[in-house]
């Protein structure tokens, strides 16, 4: 389902970011990834939309291939199109409602009806318990609310692959519960390839079948829950485990 | 006696009669420095090349001289070298560079009106998709322009004010009729109390028209209510389910 090669990034033409990453992801894989901030974690999602544009590799997602030395916009777009990313700070558009945000893609990028994008609105506002708030703008709900609306955005435009930028870091302690429950119960329903950069060791134990920790801008460790979190090898592994408190 | 209470009357309308012209000059200039004032903006948004460098030298150009300045400079000054300056009405003249002028303040609260839209909704709408021109059409214009609509009535505010210079150039808007009347009658201190007034009136509707306006539209974001354009579908939808 999402195929990488290679992919650098380097910022400012000096900080290496990510170095000659490859990567590979089953469709229907839940893939969690963890490690110390500032290892490129991030940056490895977002160069899969093309949030952050790659210095060098290929990135393939779904049936679209984009070579970062040799690509057009539609290219870029048609990328995106492939998948859908969940934010940190939700990121939800301040000037439309909950119902207007999971529509938004419907109707501009997919080209369907009003009435066909609001009964697909419906359904996915409904699945993630948001359906009583469909007529509330984004300044009237909480931040646990609003991180289940851009679920519901994500989920609508029906991706190959769902990418979970921190999806619970800005989130108040009380309310990161709900939102986890929302991705737990996605990752348990096995419809959609999800990627998730997190730092709940527990949550992604429990819910990826595949953990990937990076380190320094590159994948240190790769493997199962069991073989990543209950019986590290890599020594920078158990050190991070060891810091997070596992 | 010092202040005639029956030539303020008497004048009163005489005065009053300057006021289309006023207006009329206000309006047009707001129309035409909104549009350049947006075009100026979109171009800097967007970071187009040249035009980031000319809206810099423009903006610095236009707060750096006067008013009065701008308008002799360009009646006077550029009729010697353009038979269209030279050919143009006064009232013409002064709409234009009133336009000119105020397009380089409104540019500056569009801009920052533009830039106050978070990065993060950008990246929403291009991580689904979203081309560039729906993204600003569809989400950061409708947010700008809250945030822009009171520093912009700020600008009309200015710009009806501003206005007032045009009898400098011989235009008998509200401030060349008092010139006029008060140069005939001596009465300074009536006609120009009659201007003060009638600038002050019109300077507190405006301000009162921007609370509004500004209290209506942050309500819109923070309202749980349902909006016009999808109250029928939503109770066609309602009593769907119902049956």
């Amino acid at each position: 389902m999402v195929d990488v090669k290679n992919l650098s990034k380097t910022f400012d033409g000096t900080t290496e970011v990510l170095k000659e990453i490859n990567l590979h992801v089953d469709k229907h894989d839940v893939v969690a990834i963890l490690g110390p901030s500032g290892t490129g974690k991030s940056t490895l999602l977002r160069c899969l939309n093309y949030l952050c544009e790659p210095t060098t590799g290929v990135i393939r997602v779904g049936d679209v291939t984009v070579d970062a030395q040799n690509h057009t916009k539609q290219q870029v777009r048609d990328l995106r199109k492939q998948s859908a990313m969940v934010f940190q700070g939700y990121n939800l558009f301040k000037n439309k409602t909950a119902l207007g945000n999971v529509m938004e893609a419907l109707i501009t990028v997919q080209g369907k009806g009003r009435e066909e994008a609001e009964d697909i609105a419906i359904a996915q506002l409904k699945k993630v318990g948001m359906l009583d708030r469909k007529d509330f703008y984004p300044a009237k709900m909480s931040g646990g609310q609003q991180q289940r609306v851009a679920i519901a955005r994500a989920l609508a435009v029906n991706p190959n692959v769902l990418l979970f930028d921190e999806p619970t870091s800005a989130l108040d302690p009380e309310l990161v519960g709900e939102v986890l429950n929302t991705i737990r119960q996605l990752a348990e329903e096995q419809t959609s390839t999800m990627i998730l950069v997190t730092h709940e060791i527990h949550f992604a134990r429990n819910v990826a079948n595949r953990i990937i920790f990076m380190e320094g801008g590159y994948i240190a460790a790769d493997g199962t829950p069991q073989e990543i979190i209950d019986d590290p090898e890599n020594p920078r592994l158990r050190q991070f485990l060891n810091l997070v408190g596992k | 006696m010092l202040f005639s209470w029956s030539y303020f009357l008497e004048a009163f309308p005489k005065v009053l009669k300057g006021l289309p012209t006023t207006l009329g000059l206000t309006v047009i200039a707001a129309v035409f420095s909104l549009l350049l004032g947006t075009v100026l903006a979109l171009l800097n948004y967007y970071k187009v090349p040249v035009a980031v460098q000319i809206l810099k030298v423009w903006s610095s150009f236009i707060r750096g001289t006067p008013n009065v300045t701008q308008i002799f400079f360009f009646y006077y000054g550029l009729a010697r070298i353009s038979t269209l300056v030279l050919n143009m009405s006064p009232v013409v003249a002064t709409g234009v560079v009133m336009s000119l002028s105020m397009s380089a303040f409104m540019a500056e609260s569009i801009r920052g009106a533009l830039m106050s839209v978070d990065e993060g909704q950008r990246e929403a709408a291009l991580s689904l998709g979203m081309t560039n021109f729906q993204l600003t059409t569809r989400i950061v214009i409708p947010q700008a322009v809250r945030v822009a609509l009171p520093t912009l009535f700020n600008d009309m505010i200015n710009l009806f004010k501003m206005s007032s210079l045009a009898f400098t150039i011989g235009i008998r808007d509200v401030m060349g009729n008092a010139r006029i009347e008060s140069a005939a009658s001596f009465r300074f201190f009536e006609t120009y109390a009659i201007v003060m007034i009638i600038y002050w009136i019109f300077s507190l509707l405006m301000g009162m028209v921007q609370k509004r306006l500004e209290e209506k539209s942050n309500a819109i974001y923070s309202s749980s209510t349902v909006t016009k354009d999808n109250k029928g579908l939503l109770n066609k939808k309602l009593q769907k389910e119902k049956n």
